[in-house]
């Protein structure tokens, strides 16, 4: 129905403040194809929460607004939807922090995800078996309640809880924050399947640069609320500057793409 | 002696029925305080409104009975949306600081809505059930135990049981439990926070319904009845803000406790000291278990 239907999400030059004063976002444009995984690199601050945020429409909730540019799910503009809206859309966002229910069981929590859709008990138990089938690790610990449970299980909650809505696009914010690296691979493999088996689009918010990129199609860099380079996963990979700002393989004492294109200045001048 | 035994027994038993009394008011703080992180300092307000519109219906109106409680927990759902659209959407993003605030603007209102109504003399109520000793009770045990305080406890029992099996096992129950853990994670999941607070304010406007009723068959349907949330507060204290149980338990006990405790030392005090002993013990709590027997605890991983 639209020329833009492979896309997703299609993010046009958004800008962002908070408390109608503090800019968040200058100058963000992105796109997601369908059923690709999309990265979205940074440090802290960089603007990559604010992002996601912005797509799922919770910025309201933090006293943010979109101020200019445009933001189109699925070929409509979202910007008299609220966050039930989106998530009845298709639409879902993992926050940062995984933020399970701790006093829910794991099952509830993953239940809850389900919240938005009418489903009868016994559908509700078909879907629990099949997120299971990704989460096997959760099976096992169905009746505990989540607060006593790992950082790593608690961010598969978090996952399993959105896949529950049965989105056609999620919104993974830092899924690997704080986790050790088995987990974290194991966390991205089930992110892969999730993609691969279940057609979802991802569009992930990463700082771990490396594991985020080799599990992506494409990828895009912001700092301080820009985006500074976007490209193919694997030519980002490869990039040298990318190497150099983001995977720790670090000469001189440059620590952002600001400082990169300030030199690259210098030198042109005195050439 | 035997005599003594069943002397202490019936206060014991006479403090406990009394105590449910207590916990019914207490329920519609644990409910208000589950959803919003809040104490709501409109509650006693809310007793008084629903249980005088109540009233109001049945003697101004001649409205039976049943029609006359529906009426009024109709009210009481209207009540509930009025909050939910007028003052909690707009203080959304507020502090709770912010919205308990807001709580005690609202009691001020109702309180005022409900006497500009039906005006602010004291109603008789009579709910065909006497506050006498049940002679069938006093034959046959020897105890003197007030019909009005045995369906105080029945009814709490039920409202109870009730509202546990719609949290536990319904569909909006788990929805309640996820805010009440987490909101911003629970809007991100499509969990509509509007629908579970309009649920949970008419909740509590029902529950203050049936506490105003029974206080009021006992005490006259009067403004007095707004300063119930006060004797509530010990209840909360001992039992916990955010649990069922614990509203009841802790109703039981300072029941129990301050029927007791003015039977047998309140003599050396020159008596009258149930009207702050359960404040003391309340102090207690504070002090050694702040978050009530019940109260979820703040669960840390280590």
């Amino acid at each position: 129905m639209n020329n833009n239907s492979a896309n997703i999400l299609d993010i046009k030059n958004i800008e962002v403040t908070y408390d109608d004063v503090i800019l968040a976002l200058h100058d963000v444009s992105l796109k997601v194809p369908e059923g690709k995984v999309v990265a979205l690199l940074g440090a802290n601050g960089a603007g990559k929460s604010t992002t996601l945020k912005a797509v799922s429409t919770m910025l309201a909730s933090e006293r943010g607004k979109v101020t200019k540019g445009s933001i189109d799910y699925d070929g409509n503009s979202i910007q008299k939807q609220n966050p039930s809206q989106m998530v009845g859309l298709g639409m879902v966002q993992v926050l940062e922090g995984r933020r399970c229910f701790g006093h829910l069981t794991v099952e509830e929590n993953i239940i809850s995800g389900a919240y938005s859709r009418k489903l009868s008990k016994g559908d509700i138990d078909q879907e629990l078996e099949k997120i299971y089938g990704y989460f096997l690790r959760l099976k096992e610990r169905r009746k505990s309640q989540a607060a006593f449970t790992s950082g790593g299980e608690q961010q598969m909650i978090a996952v399993a809880r959105a896949m529950m809505a049965k989105p056609k696009m999620l919104l993974l914010d830092e899924p690997t924050m704080g986790l050790a690296p088995q987990l974290v691979a194991e966390i991205f493999n089930i992110v892969k399947e999730l993609n691969q088996k279940e057609g979802v689009s991802i569009l992930l918010a990463e700082q771990n640069t490396n594991i985020a990129l080799k599990n992506s199609d494409y990828g895009y860099i912001i700092e301080t609320g820009k985006v500074m380079l976007e490209g193919s996963a694997e030519s980002l990979l490869n990039n040298d500057k990318v190497k150099e700002l983001y995977l720790g393989i670090s000469k001189k004492g440059r620590k952002n793409f600001r400082d990169v294109l300030k030199e690259e200045s210098l030198n042109k001048r005195s050439n | 002696m035997v005599d003594e035994l069943l002397f202490f027994m019936e206060v014991l038993v006479g403090g406990l029925l009394a105590g449910t009394m207590y916990s019914l008011v207490a329920l519609g703080f644990v409910l208000i305080f589950k959803a919003s992180a809040t104490f709501n300092f409109s509650q006693g307000a809310m007793v008084f409104f629903s249980v005088l519109a109540f009233c109001g219906f049945m003697q101004d109106f001649n409205i039976p009975f049943v029609l006359a409680f529906i009426l009024a927990a109709l009210l009481m759902v209207v009540v509930g949306l009025c909050t939910e659209r007028l003052v909690l959407r707009p203080l959304m993003n507020a502090s709770e600081d912010t919205v308990l605030m807001a709580t005690i603007g609202l009691g001020y209102v109702l309180e005022g809505l409900a006497q500009a109504a039906w005006g602010v003399e004291v109603r008789r109520l009579d709910l065909g059930i006497g506050d006498f000793p049940v002679p069938w009770i006093a034959d046959n045990l020897k105890l003197f135990i007030s019909a009005l305080d045995i369906t105080a406890g029945l009814v709490a029992a039920i409202m109870i049981i009730g509202l546990f099996l719609l949290f536990k096992y319904t569909k909006i129950g788990l929805g309640l439990r996820a805010v009440a853990d987490d909101a911003g994670a629970a809007s991100s999941i499509g969990i509509p926070l509007k629908h579970i607070m309009l649920l949970v304010w008419s909740a509590a406007g029902v529950v203050a319904l049936v506490a105003g009723m029974m206080w009021g068959a006992r005490a006259g349907v009067q403004f007095a009845l707004v300063d119930l949330a006060l004797k509530a507060l010990p209840v909360l204290i001992i039992g916990g803000f955010s649990s069922i149980p614990g509203a009841i338990v802790g109703g039981l006990i300072i029941g129990a406790t301050e029927k007791i405790l003015e039977v047998y030392i309140g003599p050396f005090f020159g008596g009258a000291i149930e009207g702050w002993a359960p404040y003391v013990l309340a102090i207690f709590f504070l002090l050694y278990r702040p978050e009530g027997l019940f109260g979820e605890k703040i669960i840390r991983r280590v």
